[in-house]
């Protein structure tokens, strides 16, 4: 039994460890993230601490009844120990845009990040001005912690709208599109500065009192309609 | 009991073990929607049995 679950932890930790060292056939340059990057130990340690509560459970199933420290430890602490380095995985992976392209609604999103087109997060994509990793992150959650809370409970609000089915398309962003995610890297821009629209008070004022957003008028939308009716089914 | 909450909690492990292994968004709502309230029961119903067992009275004699 020990030997048994020695060798599938070691076959976890492979795994894990490929997924982290793997360049997807790409040369060492051009992989992202890059190579040599380690273990991921937020994956790792909730496997860790499950292992032995597993095994303190599956005795409690098999002679149904349990010392009281066991069962304290296997029913209580390391379960619960689990589960909060999950919420922890959790709250680091759904940053990732990996994360956001795997439930069915958004397939069609992150697939047009990369697509030909002129949408604006297309652009910004293709171009490199976000991060590769968690561009879906960099500008749907507002800055400081306080946007960190609000993407956390707006994903809350995804997973119980797509686990009941609660979504119509086209797919609409909720409220306005915070345009501080723009201007924190475009405002101090010199490129930005010179557009002679930009110079203009009254769109400025416009602008911080969200009266107007920077797609729509003068820029193209943030995802292209296709891509926000949905997976083609 | 202990043997139903030892399934429940057993149930949540799994589950977030797949999560961990897998960490993708239709798991993210197992863990959520079906995880957590696996192993909230299961705790819940460990926690009823040590009481009904005399384990949380403050009234036990010493001796």
């Amino acid at each position: 039994m020990r030997r048994m679950v020695g060798e599938g932890l070691v076959l976890v930790v492979t795994a894990l460890a490929r997924n982290g060292w793997s360049a997807d056939g790409a040369t060492p340059l051009f992989s992202w993230p890059p190579a040599h990057r380690g273990l991921d130990w937020l994956q790792i340690l909730p496997i860790v601490v499950a292992i032995p509560a597993a095994a303190i459970l599956l005795v409690g199933l098999v002679r149904g009844r349990l010392m009281p420290a066991a069962a304290t430890a296997g029913i209580l602490f390391l379960p619960v120990a689990a589960y909060g380095l999950g919420a922890l995985l959790l709250m680091e992976d759904s940053k990732t845009v990996r994360f956001c392209g795997s439930c069915h609604i958004m397939t069609p999103i992150v697939a047009s990040l990369s697509a030909e087109g002129d949408s604006l997060a297309a652009v910004h994509y293709r171009r490199g001005l976000v991060s590769h990793e968690e561009a879906c992150f960099v500008c749907h959650s507002g800055y400081g912690i306080w946007g960190t809370v609000d993407a956390k409970m707006a994903g809350i609000r995804h997973m119980v709208r797509t686990a009941t089915s609660d979504y119509k398309f086209p797919i609409e962003h909720r409220g306005p599109f915070d345009i501080d995610s723009c201007l924190t890297c475009h405002a101090r821009s010199a490129t930005f500065r010179a557009v002679g629209a930009h110079q203009d008070p009254d769109t400025q004022q416009a602008l911080f009192k969200r009266e107007m957003s920077c797609t729509g008028i003068c820029h193209s939308a943030g995802h292209p309609d296709d891509a926000l009716m949905g997976p083609a089914s | 009991m202990i043997r139903l909450a030892c399934l429940l909690v057993l149930v949540a492990l799994v589950i977030a073990v797949v999560l961990a292994v897998r960490p993708t968004g239709p798991n993210a709502i197992l863990f959520s929607f079906v995880g957590m309230p696996s192993l909230a029961a299961g705790i819940l119903l460990f926690g009823v049995k040590r009481w009904r067992d005399g384990a949380l009275s403050w009234n036990r004699d010493s001796t």
